[in-house]
């Protein structure tokens, strides 16, 4: 095992790590920029070193600076958390020749999986299912008729250079997909200056589904079953859970199979994760895998009861896995949120500030990954997600409602966060339901914003209370009598004329 | 005690009083009776009849920030004195009467000079009272009632004139 490991990440995702090492005897190394002097994963490591700027590209990726700060302190392996360096070839090939051990797998699969064209041939050729498509030179009519008749209906056309539902047009039969091509091709070309189209199967219900793999360097690879991350804002993440609401023992057999298969193709090693899109009649296509630990691995873990990260370690250090594929259970349900410091009043931008308080939830089967504190600024030079919370439960509902609960006893004052949007997402009744699709949040929250109802009574009354408490000037009482001796005094309230 | 709160844009005009273990809380004309205590530094506990109220409360470097059933609110205590004009005309409270009742206190005469905050004079209303403040620092014009008289909403309680023009 390793005896001392760099962590080159910064918030809740360095903590987690630092804490796995720690469980297992490991010293842990710190790199921070300027910003987070003060943050818990410097607190919390053995050694910090300090990368200056807080700019990304001076710190946490910035290269040399992580390689040298590693062999400063001696250090035999980094763990490159998720996001920043994590997924860069580059980076896990510098380690490499430095003698230091990059935590996740090998820099050509890093390579191959960040291309995703050559990671769907590659999946193609191994017999995993992708999205039919034709992303080829030919662009004459014929042609692209021709490959569309192939793919099946209904399909996309996509502009190359698209965006924003520019250029696009699903059709649903033949006849019509020859004049679909050329419009689409028109309106790119007037918007784009490129007239270039894809075709592609149009996945109508789309779901996001995949599946975590663990794979140790002696060719032995497990799925640890699915997570279902359809609940997607901008492409982005806000609420996983696992199991996912349409899973079937079957499909899951044939997904977890599909995702040692595709692992396997591409000579992976470490924790990944194998992403697939599920359409309305289940049918599922590869979509990528992401070579790294998961924002949302957390719920894995809760209801696996297997630790990932220590994981990564324990393979990482040449260990063979212990674990079988037929002795993993699920056991109940566990959902994530990420809590962003983020202003849904505010076209959901980034909120900074100082985080004047900062108190979690706890409770049973309640869990938050965090790196922040009070006192703490958010700034706009990270990523603005300031924590985890994960819960689980014996089934679905239970863990909703653990989820609401949990959250309305987050307490986060100083900068805006998105807690009640994710109260209000989690207690819709397509979401309670488990009708959910990567479309969800645009149907059903589109133009959501908090309602302004102002200050309720309940503010008003703690307000007045705690300034009073906490003013210095002496109250002066009501009814004072200028006669100290006054009868008057000791009656308390009364009324005249009325019976008691 | 007489605090002015501003969130979203908006000022609420509230009196609170500290009478033995009881917090009077004055606000959009009613009077709020309530018990509290503050468990731990920043958390508050308040009984108000059946109702408990458990909120938390930070104050950060401009702004309070209120923690109650879940959400969160961004308040700023005011001054309606001095600077901002405009708005201290039109929030800086009012003398009329906010209820139909029985006056059962009357604290000032003509000719008393007043501060601002100051109890004028207390009127009962469905075995609530509500006290009439001086909204501005001043000398007492004219008293338009006394002990046990009834009053209507919206009736002139007592005639203010304001410190710097009198």
């Amino acid at each position: 095992m390793f005896e001392k490991v760099l962590i080159a990440n910064r918030g809740e995702i360095a903590v987690r790590i630092i804490k796995a090492c720690q469980e297992m005897g490991i010293k842990t190394v710190a790199v921070y920029s300027d910003v987070d002097k003060k943050a818990p994963h410097v607190q919390l490591a053995d050694e910090s070193i300090n990368l200056g700027d807080p700019t990304p590209i001076e710190s946490y990726l910035n290269i040399p600076k992580i390689i040298k700060s590693a062999q400063d302190v001696g250090a035999d392996a980094i763990h490159p958390g998720y996001g920043f360096l994590a997924e860069n070839p580059d980076f896990a090939q510098a380690c490499k020749s430095k003698g230091i051990k990059f935590i996740g797998p090998s820099p050509d699969v890093i390579s191959l999986m960040g291309d995703k064209i050559a990671a769907k041939k590659t999946m193609e050729q191994a017999g995993v299912p992708v999205i039919p498509g034709y992303h080829g030179a030919k662009q004459d009519n014929a042609s692209l008729v021709n490959e569309g008749k192939k793919i099946g209906f209904p399909l996309l056309v996509k502009a190359a250079a698209g965006g924003g539902g520019k250029g696009m047009r699903i059709v649903h039969s033949e006849d019509v997909l020859e004049e679909s091509i050329e419009s689409a091709k028109r309106e790119s070309k007037s918007s784009f200056g490129n007239d270039t189209v894809f075709l592609e199967k149009y996945i109508d219900r789309p779901r996001h589904i995949e599946f975590q793999i663990l794979a140790d360097e002696h060719g032995n690879t497990i799925h640890l079953f699915e997570r279902e991350c359809s609940v997607q804002r901008r492409h982005q993440k806000i609420i996983e859970e696992t199991p996912s609401p349409v899973m079937t023992p079957e499909l899951r057999e044939k997904m977890g199979n599909a995702a040692v298969k595709a692992s396997k193709a591409a000579g992976y090693y470490n924790a990944g994760t194998v992403e697939f899109m599920v359409d309305g009649d289940l049918n599922f296509y590869f979509m990528e895998m992401n070579t790294r630990l998961q924002v949302e691995h957390p719920i894995t873990e809760m209801t696996t009861g297997i630790d990932l990260a220590k994981w990564q370690l324990k393979i990482a250090s040449g260990m063979e896995l212990t674990l079988k594929q037929e002795d993993l259970i699920q056991r109940g349900h566990a959902i994530e949120c990420r809590i962003y410091a983020e202003d849904p009043s505010n076209g959901f931008l980034p909120s900074i500030g100082t985080l004047e308080r900062v108190e979690s939830p706890t409770g049973p089967n309640v869990r938050n990954d965090t790196g922040i504190y009070a006192g703490m600024e958010v700034t706009p030079y990270y990523d603005p997600m300031l924590s985890k919370l994960v819960v689980s439960s014996e089934n679905r509902a239970e863990s909703i409602n653990k989820m609401i609960w949990a959250l309305s006893r987050y307490v986060v004052l100083g900068v805006t966060t998105n807690i009640p949007f994710l109260q209000k997402v989690l207690s819709h009744k397509e979401f309670k339901a488990g009708n959910i699709t990567t479309h969800f949040i645009d149907n059903y929250f589109k133009d959501w914003t908090i309602a302004k109802e102002g200050l309720p009574i309940a503010a008003i009354m703690s307000l007045a209370v705690y300034d009073s408490m906490h003013s210095r000037t002496q109250e002066t009482v009501r009814y004072k009598e200028s006669d100290p001796h006054s009868p008057w005094k000791h009656v308390g309230r009364w009324r005249m004329g009325v019976e008691e | 005690m007489f605090i002015n709160y501003e969130c979203e844009n908006h000022v609420y005009n509230v009196s609170v009083e500290r009478r033995k273990n009881h917090y009077f809380i004055t606000y959009d004309n009613a009077e709020y009776k309530v018990k509290a205590e503050e468990t731990k530094p920043g958390h508050l506990k308040i009984k108000l009849g059946d109702r408990i109220i458990k909120s938390v409360i930070t104050k950060g470097k401009e702004d309070k920030f209120v923690f109650v059933d879940g959400d969160v609110f961004k308040v700023k205590n005011v001054e309606l004195t001095g600077a901002g004009k405009t708005r201290k005309k039109k929030e800086e409270g009012t003398l009329d009467s906010p209820i139909s009742g029985k006056v059962v206190n009357v604290k000032v005469k003509k000719g008393d000079k007043v501060k601002k905050g100051d109890a004028l004079m207390v009127i009962e209303a469905m075995k609530m009272e509500y006290i009439i403040r001086a909204p501005y620092g001043g000398k007492v014009k004219k008293v338009n009632f006394k002990e046990k008289d009834q009053i209507e909403i919206e009736q002139n309680t007592v005639e203010l004139t304001k410190e710097e023009e009198a």
